[in-house]
């Protein structure tokens, strides 16, 4: 399992790579991308293990360095749009891509807006971000659920490498 | 206690999650930390992804702009192509209006020289040099224009031939070079007389009845002596060269180079003041012969 983390950490780096520099040449700044959310979506939907949620953490310890703000912010977020996964997870059986997408883009939202209300607490009202950056938010959030499928179709793969099969009944 | 522990140890290990990363944000917040050597190692670990979505994406970028590039850069060769064809038609259009000009201008001055004379200006139509047969140009004017038989056609060098045939639209002219044309001349330095005939060809023609007694030398020029009753005199017709004095004889040989390139003419000038009277033949040989004995 622990391997398993591991990639899934290496693949939300590369993801984040993948981000930093597409985003060097679409948007220009005007819209961005957050493609390891859906990573610990998948995590919050899929699995919802202890390890998962550990692994949702390293993930969103990652975002906190690329961030470049105050750790732990990125990591408490990740950990709670793990959590929040997880109950809808267990209240609505969530299945196919469109759903996906649809909380990745949802769960990609709430943690931008999650992070602008922090940062927001903690930054003095001249340096506080304002909430102008909604539309901002939205449209990320929007970007990343049309792109959350692809990412899903990886988490599986990856999650497929370490699932053990099920002994059959007639087996 | 043990028991509650393990039943909501994931519960607690979420809290213990949230809570500790949310005291790490609260503490860091108001003095945020350098980055950590691990964090420094996980930023360059993505350099290389960065720079390869960079170069990806650059290159399909310049790939594409290349190949539009190029696609432009075809049409506007293509456009360019068809320009410099044009320009070059025009060029050659301009080129021969050129010369057309310089040899118009020549004949202008020639007709300016002799005012007295009228001229009809004509196009070279058509060509028949075949020595089997008359050494003929075709004219772009006729009867219809004032051209007559017999009519003296001449260019800014010299003498070209006379009107041999004649219709509405068109004329035929005799060349001097042709084996029946005969024009009696004048040696211009030395006024001695000779006749000179054609021999088909167009690059040489024959002295005739030339006096052995008569001053005449290579490199001498002829012109027309204007007794033949058909060339105006004093007209350019060719040099003496290949001067034959026999031992023996009434005449002496030579040939002469006619001044006048047949090959290459594009328009004449027609004597139309000297008209020849109705029905009047070219002077023969036999005519010839007995005015140069005269």
């Amino acid at each position: 399992m622990k391997l398993k983390a591991i990639l899934i950490v290496v693949f939300a780096l590369v993801l984040i790579g993948i981000q930093n520099g597409l985003l060097r040449f679409l948007g220009g700044g005007v819209f961005s991308l957050s493609l390891a959310i859906p990573c610990i979506v998948f995590l919050g939907l899929e699995d919802g293990s202890i390890e998962s949620a550990v692994t949702s953490a390293g993930v969103g310890y990652l975002l906190d360095v690329f961030a470049g703000g105050p750790k732990g912010l990125m990591t408490f977020l990740a950990v709670a749009l793990f959590l929040m996964m997880r109950l809808v997870g267990a209240a609505i059986d969530v299945r196919g891509r469109t759903s996906f997408a649809v909380l990745s883009g949802v769960g990609t939202f709430l943690f931008g807006l999650g992070a602008l209300l922090f940062l927001r607490v903690v930054s003095p009202p001249e340096l506080a971000p304002g909430y102008r950056l909604l539309p901002r938010l939205f449209l990320d959030g929007l970007l990343t659920g049309m792109v959350a499928p692809v990412i899903g179709l990886v988490m599986r793969w990856i999650d497929g490498l370490f699932k053990r099969e099920e002994p059959g009944l007639l087996s | 206690m043990l028991a509650l522990l393990k039943r909501y140890r994931e519960l607690l290990l979420l809290l213990v999650l949230l809570v500790f990363s949310l005291v790490t944000y609260f503490a860091h917040a108001k003095r945020p930390s350098e980055p950590s050597r691990f964090d420094k190692l996980i930023l360059t670990v993505t350099g290389p992804i960065e720079k390869s979505i960079g170069w990806t994406i650059t290159g399909v970028l310049r790939t594409w702009q290349g190949y539009v590039g190029l696609r432009h850069s075809h049409q506007r060769a293509m456009d360019l192509n068809r320009q410099v064809i044009d320009l070059q038609v025009q060029q050659q259009e301009l080129l021969q209006l050129k010369e057309e000009n310089g040899r118009l201008r020549q004949l202008l001055g020639f007709t300016e020289s002799a005012p007295e004379r009228r001229y009809l200006g004509a196009r070279v139509i058509g060509v028949r040099l075949d020595p089997k047969g008359l050494q003929i140009l075709t004219l772009d004017h006729g009867s219809a224009d004032g051209v007559a038989k017999m009519m003296p056609v001449v260019v800014a060098q010299g003498v070209v031939g006379r009107i041999q045939n004649v219709m509405p639209g068109i004329s035929e002219i005799l060349l001097l070079i042709d084996r029946n044309s005969s024009v009696a001349t004048r040696v211009e330095r030395s006024r001695a007389r000779a006749n000179v005939r054609g021999l088909n060809r167009p690059d040489v023609c024959a002295l005739d009845y030339a006096l052995r007694s008569e001053d005449m030398i290579e490199g001498d020029l002829l012109v027309t002596s204007g007794t033949d009753g058909i060339f105006p005199r004093g007209l350019p017709v060719g040099k003496v060269t290949n001067v034959k004095r026999n031992g023996r004889g009434l005449y002496q040989a030579a040939d002469v180079v006619p001044v006048v390139d047949v090959t290459r003419l594009e328009e004449v000038l027609i004597i139309t003041s000297a008209i020849a009277p109705p029905g009047a033949s070219p002077p023969s040989a036999q005519n010839q012969r007995q005015e140069a004995v005269k």
